[in-house]
């Protein structure tokens, strides 16, 4: 039996490191949590957007685990206002590389508290003023910085500290806000949704939006072991169910027009999604309540499909089982 | 003593000041696990490793791992009933990888090119060794003998070596040419070929024990072995065997219009299709044991490769499976038929297995001959002692014969073999313990290591994809020494090799490296140290498992910190 | 050449002068006309400039920010909710020691709803940690905003330019608008050292843990105090381009003699200095115009109350449930004096009250019948109380 561990590797890691056949725009050592698909999520982004950006944080996760003063995991010039101002910050750099005559993009990196909710408006103006701007909502469905609190992205029935289970309450009661269509209905050049489940396509959106000129639109999926309660190693399973059952449908959009959507090979029931997560579990227990929730939940996903259409009529190599499939030498579609 | 910045700005990519290996409960590590082909490969070889030399457009080092363990690549690409492919995982998503096409691809691509076994020149000192017997077994370890610094005297009783690659093997399978030129090949890479040297007639066993370091004995079932029905025996009582040979090596065949083969073996099977070829219209097959298919017991069926099976029925030839001979129906000493019937081998209340012939299903079947083949012993021929009145030897699981330092056995003259692999896997193995033998070294530890299971690999990471087969003669036009199954072309060969989801290898897919939400997965250019495309760095690696939950192979294992 | 400018179009020409980059702002009444004549400016093809029109004050500050730290003068304008809604943004820009230059064309707070002009708004934000500079008339208001961008950028620290909403901003006074060429030989090109840059990527905003915070605020107040030089630079360099000065951080006009004095911020002290002529009769009085409020400059204050027995503090603004905010920091500025004056602190002219000539002789009066008062609205008319707060 071969079983090599690598310190005894001869290689130094540290070249090795610097000499990585991608560009690294987030370097080892922020400290978020174990199998944190915010982290992984941002890395891709930055990784396909390449070196010659400027970034606009909100506050949150992602600026708290790589901005430890006096240490930055940033490889990418970089900055962190406020919650709110993240479109506004972003908008502001790109005027001035405008009229610096700069071609830099700017990337604007939010959660979805930053996004849906309290920098919802800077990032209204931002898109209605037509900044070349990316924006990237990193999507973990609640406040997990400050402690797991409902946001309007947390999906229906989800378990937070704010919207707690209990004998009157089957966890959120609303429903998860439709942003990408407030979104699209800005009549951008491009809006669409992402999962960290499907590297590819995170490549292939952050690329299309990154040749525009003007303002664009990224949601990526991105679990959050800690909030969903689910173990670090299972956050890309989590994701491929979210896409998988219909929850969180990978769908474009080019002014406000549905322009393409992932299609769903074989769809999953929601269980099989909501039962790896703790934010669930309540959906699980012997209690008709619960039963219900289940089925709105379901609904909710057929609805997606429907809507979308995302039931592929036949399999398709860029559908939600094809999309991802590795080659030997690394080599994959996007 | 760390100085503020104004306005608290930071350097870029200072975190890696930071150690968050620090964090880690466990650790993952690149864990090797065979896949289920290498382990069902009787001689040995590890197909999960050479297909992913062939996908990385590598042929020739390919072809150099094959024959690592198999230097006859070209003949068991053709004549091995593939078990690889019945273990392999991919099977239980689509359909297996077609292993044996591509090994005789390579086998067939290196008899082309002439590519050199991988065989270092030896020294002048170089100790000898005795290897008696041509066929796969005595080739394997002699070449396998060769490999390890040794020279050696490969002995056979025939001119040409081969044994029942030659002698047993119909050209449709394994075509003349193909064997020449491998097995002409694999002796020119050093073996010094004794022909028409046999044991007990032109030396004597002692004789070599003395000359030699080492004796591996591969003399093959040279001896029929004993048929009647109850006491009763045809007059012109043809065996299997014997037939085979001689329609191979000189051409002719006996004439009827019916015949009966008895046997579920190989032998069996290649005389009826043999038969057929030779126009006999009515060829049945008479067997104790089932049909192979899905379900059936392999201890009950059919010890024939099931495809040869299922190409000798498209064919013509009709097999009585479950059927046992209950009395041979003669008009003088003349077959005209013989009286069968249903049977079955069952349980006894104590448990051993009995066969049990069901009264009330007797058939006659009219035919003009009978024929056994229901398979050969070791001739002792100049091994009195070392047989010891037995149908077989008894090596050790190495090959060692008990009691005789210094000898070793293998290929179809130890029990249950009967397949070319098995015997150049015991080859494989004799040389390796005659090494050590001569060396003085003590065997290694067995290590027993579970192939990589089917549960272990992420499809979701793999698409379905159709295997390729190889093009196959249609039975019309079958006849002679035609080869029925054809050759894949490189294209296709590379195509199947794409199809492999190297179980419990790195398959090199970049997944660990594109997942790692911490950066803590480098890739190497070339090769890390344990075959791998990439290296943890523990300094940052947290732990959180998410590289070894999506390996698409297998590959990565958590284990806990100490 | 001088020439008569309405004070937000005055400004707007001051700002064009700077050569911003990148200008952000969202209207409120009265800060409006300045960047309305920017705009005009911008379309006419008169400023070559990123005119960015925001949603909310919030993403004017925000856009300022992070044109600024993008490498860009930028510039922007706000009064009363637009610097309250703006807080969290002033507080941000300065603690990340951005060069920031923004008017405040100062104005009433609600509620009640007011849109007219006194001081509460940058009083507001004075902890924001920004220079805070308070114009007296409008060419102040012009020489100031340029001084300010080469204040603020070489201390990197933003500085708001404060004047009077209404008062200055919509008054039409001759107005001497410096050349191009001057203002360009006083203001190098803008230059900050830490613009982010991808071929130097720095981060900016990073989390400090409690061992460095108190070190960082630390670094911020200093950074403030030193500031004084170049408030006091700015003002004798554009004296020596112009012939004009405005005083550095303070200035005082009267008799050096006179034992009591008048303090005040922004465009009432003119109105002082009007009264004060036309009231010779009323002895010699010190008028002290505190032109910076941040950084706050005690020991000038010091300085020019030495000798004084009466300071009137006349402000227009207050803490409610505390007094006057100027006063209260005038008090503590004089507490280490030798013989400090008796402090009389009065808020005056509030939610744009007219403030009359008549005020200048009603403060001699009080000073001089009255003991000093910790604090009180001058102009309040108790008759126009509800009872419960008379």
């Amino acid at each position: 039996m071969r079983m090599n561990a690598t310190p005894e590797t001869p290689i130094p890691l540290a070249d090795l490191r610097r000499s990585q056949p991608r560009f690294q725009g987030i370097e080892s050592g922020h400290r978020a949590c174990l199998g944190c698909g915010e982290a992984l999520a941002a890395r891709l982004v930055t990784e396909a957007a390449g070196p010659d950006v400027m970034i606009a944080n909100a506050t949150g996760c992602l600026e708290i685990f790589t901005t430890p003063w006096p240490e930055s995991a940033w490889r990418l010039p970089w900055m962190h206002s406020l919650f709110e101002n993240t479109g506004a910050i972003a908008a502001g750099m790109e005027a001035a590389l405008k009229a610096q005559g700069k071609s830099t993009k700017v990337l604007a990196f939010g959660g979805d508290g930053g996004t849906f909710d309290i920098g919802f408006q800077s990032l209204s103006g931002m898109l209605e003023r037509g900044h070349n701007v990316l924006y990237v909502c990193y999507d973990n469905e609640a406040y997990m910085n400050t402690g797991i609190q409902r946001s309007s992205s947390t999906p229906h029935a989800a378990m937070t500290t704010t919207s707690p289970a209990g004998k009157e309450r089957m966890g959120k009661r609303h429903l998860k806000k439709d942003i990408l269509t407030i979104i699209a209905a800005h009549h951008i050049p491009y809006a669409a949704s992402a999962s960290v489940a499907y590297p590819s396509d995170i490549r292939k959106k952050v690329r299309r939006a990154m040749e525009i000129n003007g303002p664009t639109f990224l949601l990526i999926h991105s679990p959050c072991p800690l909030g969903w309660g689910h173990d670090g190693a299972l956050s890309i399973e989590v994701a491929r169910l979210a896409v998988q059952t219909g929850l969180f449908p990978l769908i474009e959009l080019e002014r406000g027009e549905l322009i393409g959507a992932m299609p769903i090979r074989q769809p999953r029931p929601v269980t099989d999604y909501l039962g790896l997560q703790q934010r669930f579990s309540h959906l699980f227990k012997d209690d008709p309540r619960a039963r219900e929730e289940l089925e709105h939940l379901q609904a909710l996903a057929e609805r997606n499909i429907e809507y979308y259409g995302l039931k592929g009529l036949h399999d398709d190599p860029r559908d939600s089982e094809g999309a991802d499939t590795v080659r030997r030498g690394g080599q994959r579609w996007a | 003593m760390t100085e503020l910045t104004r306005g608290a700005y930071a350097l870029p990519g200072t975190t890696l000041a930071f150690k968050t290996g620090t964090w880690r409960v466990q650790r993952p590590v690149h864990h090797y696990r065979p896949a289920p082909c290498h382990h069902a490969c009787p001689a040995g070889e590890d197909a999960q490793a050479w297909l992913g030399l062939l996908a990385q457009g590598q042929p020739q080092r390919a072809w150099e791992a094959i024959v690592g363990a198999n230097p006859l690549p070209a003949i068991t690409g053709r004549v091995c009933h593939h078990p690889c492919e019945s273990a392999c995982n991919r099977g239980q998503y689509d359909e297996a990888i077609g292993i044996h096409g591509v090994e005789r691809f390579l086998g067939d691509e290196a008899i082309r090119h002439g590519w050199a076994y991988p065989v270092a020149a030896l020294g002048a000192d170089a100790p000898v060794v005795a290897v008696v017997g041509a066929g796969p077994a005595g080739l394997s370890a002699a070449y396998h003998l060769l490999r390890g610094g040794y020279r050696v005297d490969l002995f056979d009783s025939l001119p040409l070596a081969g044994g029942t690659c030659r002698m047993a093997i119909p050209p449709y399978r394994l075509p003349r040419p193909v064997l020449d030129a491998e097995i002409e090949r694999l002796l020119a890479s050093g073996i010094r070929f004794r022909p028409q040297q046999r044991l007990g007639r032109d030396m004597a066993l002692d004789e070599l024990r003395q000359d030699y370091g080492a004796v591996f004995l591969a003399p093959g079932t040279q001896k029929n072995r004993e048929w009647s029905i109850d006491g009763v025996v045809p007059r012109d009582l043809h065996v299997g065997l014997d037939l085979l040979k001689e329609w191979m090596t000189v051409g002719s065949m006996i004439q009827a219009s019916s015949v009966a083969i008895i046997g579920g073996g190989n032998t069996a099977v290649d005389m009826a299709r043999v038969l057929r070829r030779c126009g006999v219209p009515q060829v049945h097959i008479v067997t104790h044991e089932s049909l192979p298919g899905a379900g059936v017991d392999p201890g009950d069926a059919m010890r024939a490769i099931p495809r040869e099976i299922a190409q000798a029925q498209e064919e013509g030839v009709i097999i009585h499976p479950h059927r046992g001979i209950l009395r041979l129906i003669l008009r003088g000493e003349r077959t005209v038929g013989i009286e069968m019937a249903h049977m079955k081998k069952l349980p006894r209340p104590d448990g051993s297995i009995q066969r049990v012939v069901f009264e009330g299903t007797e058939t006659v079947l009219h035919v003009d001959q009978v024929i056994p083949a229901i398979g050969q012993e070791v001739d002792g021929f100049g091994m009195d002692d070392l047989l010891d009145r037995q149908a077989f030897f008894a090596p050790d699981a190495e090959g060692a014969l008990p009691g005789h330092p210094g000898v070793y056995a293998g290929g179809d003259a130890r029990p249950g073999r009967g397949s070319v692999s098995a015997a150049v896997g015991d080859g494989r193995r004799a040389a390796a313990a005659i090494d050590r033998f001569l060396r003085g070294i003590a065997p290694p530890a067995e290590q027993a290591v579970e192939a990589l299971a089917f549960s272990q690999l992420n499809l979701n990471y793999f698409e379905h994809v159709a295997r390729l087969e190889p093009p196959i003669l249609p039975p019309g036009q079958r006849s002679g020494h035609a080869e029925i199954e054809g050759s894949l072309d490189a294209n296709q060969a590379d195509h199947e090799a794409g199809r492999c989801l190297s179980c419990g290898n790195c398959l090199a897919c970049d997944n660990c490296w594109t997942l790692c939400p911490d950066s803590a997965v480098l890739k190497v250019t070339e090769r890390a140290e344990d075959g791998s495309h990439y290296v943890f760095d523990y300094d940052y690696c947290k732990g959180c498992g998410l590289c070894a939950r999506e390996c698409p192979c297998g590959f990565i294992a958590m284990q806990e910190e100490s | 050449m001088r020439q008569a400018l309405e004070g937000s179009q005055a400004i707007a020409r001051a700002v064009a002068l700077c050569r911003p980059q990148v200008i952000a702002a969202y209207p409120i009444t009265p800060q409006t006309h300045i960047v309305e004549n920017i705009a005009k400016l911008v379309a006419d093809g008169r400023l070559a400039c990123e005119f960015v029109s925001v949603e909310s004050e919030f993403s004017a500050a925000s856009v300022v920010l992070g044109a600024a730290v993008a490498g860009s003068r930028t510039y922007t304008a706000s009064a009363s909710q637009g610097i309250l809604l703006m807080g969290e943004v002033l507080y941000n820009i300065a603690g990340s020691r951005v060069p920031v230059v923004m008017t405040c064309a100062n104005r009433a707070v609600s509620a009640p709803l007011s849109i007219w002009n006194d001081q509460q708004d940058s009083m507001a934000v004075r902890d924001a940690g920004w220079i805070q500079l308070y114009c007296a008339d409008n060419q102040e208001a012009v020489d100031t905003t340029i001084q300010a961008y080469r204040i603020a950028e070489r201390t990197e620290l933003p500085v708001m330019v404060c004047v009077d909403g209404f008062t200055l901003t919509h008054t039409l006074e001759p107005i001497d608008l410096p050349t191009q060429e001057q203002v360009d030989a006083f203001l190098p090109p803008y230059r900050f050292s830490r613009t982010l840059d991808p071929r130097r990527p720095i981060s900016m905003g990073t989390l400090v843990s409690p061992d460095f915070y108190p070190e960082a605020r630390h670094a911020h107040h200093q950074a403030l105090l030193k500031a004084a030089d170049a408030i006091l630079a700015a003002d004798a360099d554009w004296h020596a381009q112009t012939g004009r000065s405005h005083g550095g951080l303070l200035q005082v006009e009267g008799d050096a003699d006179a034992r009591i004095a008048i303090l005040s911020l922004g465009s009432v002290c003119g109105t002082l200095a009007d009264a004060r002529e036309m009231h010779p009769e009323l002895g010699p009085v010190k008028l002290i115009r505190l032109r910076a409020f941040r950084p706050f400059p005690a020991e000038s204050l010091r300085e020019a109350c030495a000798g004084l027995t009466d300071l009137v503090v006349l402000e227009r603004a207050l803490s409610p449930g505390g007094g006057g905010i100027v006063g209260a920091e005038v008090k503590a500025a004089l507490f280490d004096m030798p013989a400090p004056p008796r402090v009389h602190n009065f808020a005056v002219g509030l939610g744009g009250r007219d403030i009359p000539l008549e005020t200048y002789p009603r403060l001699l009066q009080a000073v001089a019948t009255q003991a000093p008062q910790p604090f009180a609205l001058f102009d309040v008319d108790p008759g126009k109380l509800p009872v419960e707060d008379r």
